[in-house]
């Protein structure tokens, strides 16, 4: 068994990389013309460098997710979908983003504080105090 | 000490915490939020969009939910399930707003995301266009972030309507929506389907918007929001530009060619503009005329300056 996760795990890293590799989204072709893409993304300073750091980006916002648990099926469209900013963005701060989901961590202080401020109408996590 | 002066500096202390922290919380945020005059003066005092369908949320999936009732609103048919998969991360417990976007653009329609002030969410909802709001529903340091689809207010009462987690036409006070909106620095968006464009945005908003939609759904899909586009902010000479690249892509020679003729018309420093046009011009014969838009190219000072050059030479 050990063996065969010897030859199996540089294979399953080649094919993750290869993966990656397509996922990343060319700007729309232009021919022999300069994309829209490109301009835009030109008007920010050094944009040979980002286009790279874009590449890798969609690379490891793919691994993320994979990590994170999304299904295996999804995330190459999941990725592809996203903007090169956007994939930036994921790529380097997915864990601080918020996740909009509706939970909170109930504490008894944490909850007479909310109770506080929800009445003073700053916040709105408990639905009988409107 | 009795027990009973103990319990009563206990209380006293406590509540010391508590109004020292709602004073704190109350001189951050929390009021009515205020409308710039303009907006004042030309928005309707009350407006709800009907028809949009709701879908209650299920444990954290307000995400899937919201996008669902966003994209029903515009005629996609897609159900909560299908989005789930698409937009919803399992170990976050949660969606992330680039993927709300990402995912709002697979749909076929493209997220422009609202410049962050009030103004702009009543003027799209006044216009007829449901609006994904995200919000912290908590305090910054137990986030509970959570997003809506808000469908219509009231100005007199001073109030907002969303479709939010499981209620539908919730209504929310103009100022405890605002205190929980501002948490996310009053993040908003609004789909649709391109040839549309929001009622208040930007031309460089709604350009970085159609571009990445682009990106994602080809020239083609994007043609509409382009013409739109230009159509909207005439003088916006990247506009002009982007639809000359997607005509050029899709064959469409004569029209790309015009395309970048407006766009330097309207800025003759645009000189990725100068270097299409160029291009387009040599490719079709034109020596004289190319040769006089690369020249442009070349002259103005930046990136594009070497490849002008370079065709130059082959010229």
């Amino acid at each position: 068994m050990k063996r065969l996760y010897r030859y199996l795990s540089p294979l399953l890293i080649l094919a993750l990389l290869l993966g990656s590799v397509s996922v990343a989204a060319a700007p729309v072709p232009a021919g022999d013309l300069v994309s829209t893409q490109a301009a835009l993304s030109a008007e920010r300073p050094d944009a040979d460098r980002e286009r790279i750091h874009e590449i890798l980006s969609r690379a490891d916002v793919q691994e993320q997710l994979i990590a994170q648990g999304v299904d295996l099926d999804e995330v190459d469209a999941r990725v592809a979908a996203l903007s090169d900013d956007e994939a930036r963005q994921m790529a380097e701060q997915l864990e601080q983003l918020p996740a909009g989901a509706s939970v909170v961590g109930a504490l008894l202080f944490i909850f007479v504080v909310l109770l506080v401020t929800d009445i003073l109408g700053l916040t709105n996590v408990f639905p009988f105090t409107r | 000490m009795t027990t009973r002066r103990f319990r009563q500096l206990l209380n006293a202390r406590f509540a010391g915490v508590l109004l020292s922290a709602a004073s704190m919380m109350l001189a951050g945020c929390a009021t009515t939020p205020q409308l710039a005059d303009a907006t004042e003066a030309s928005l309707p005092l009350r407006a709800s969009i009907e028809g949009v369908p709701f879908h209650a949320q299920r444990e954290y999936q307000c995400g899937p939910a919201s996008l669902a009732m966003m994209l029903n609103s515009q005629g996609v048919d897609v159900t909560v399930d299908t989005l789930i998969p698409q937009v919803f991360i399992p170990e976050r417990e949660g969606s992330v707003q680039p993927e709300m976007l990402a995912t709002t653009r697979r749909h076929g329609l493209i997220p422009f995301v609202l410049n962050n002030t009030f103004d702009a969410l009543l003027i799209e909802i006044a216009a007829g266009n449901p609006v994904v709001v995200m919000q912290n529903l908590s305090l910054p340091a137990w986030p509970m972030w959570h997003y809506a689809v808000a469908i219509g207010y009231d100005r007199e009462t001073d109030e907002m309507i969303l479709h939010s987690g499981e209620e539908a036409e919730r209504i929310e006070s103009f100022r405890r929506f605002d205190a929980t909106w501002a948490r996310s620095d009053r993040w908003a968006f609004v789909a649709l389907p391109p040839g549309q464009l929001p009622e208040a945005i930007g031309a460089f908003r709604a350009l970085d918007a159609i571009a990445s939609y682009e990106q994602v759904q080809g020239p083609q899909a994007a043609l509409p929001a382009w013409k739109t586009l230009v159509a909207r902010f005439p003088t916006t000479a990247m506009g002009h530009f982007a639809l000359g690249n997607a005509r050029h892509v899709l064959g469409d020679q004569e029209g790309a060619i015009d395309a970048f003729r407006e766009a330097v018309r309207h800025d003759d420093r645009l000189a990725v503009a100068w270097l299409n046009l160029g291009l387009s011009l040599q490719s079709r014969g034109d020596s004289e005329e190319a040769h006089h838009a690369l020249s442009r190219a070349a002259e103005i000072p930046g990136q594009w300056q070497t490849r002008a050059r370079e065709a130059l030479k082959t010229h």
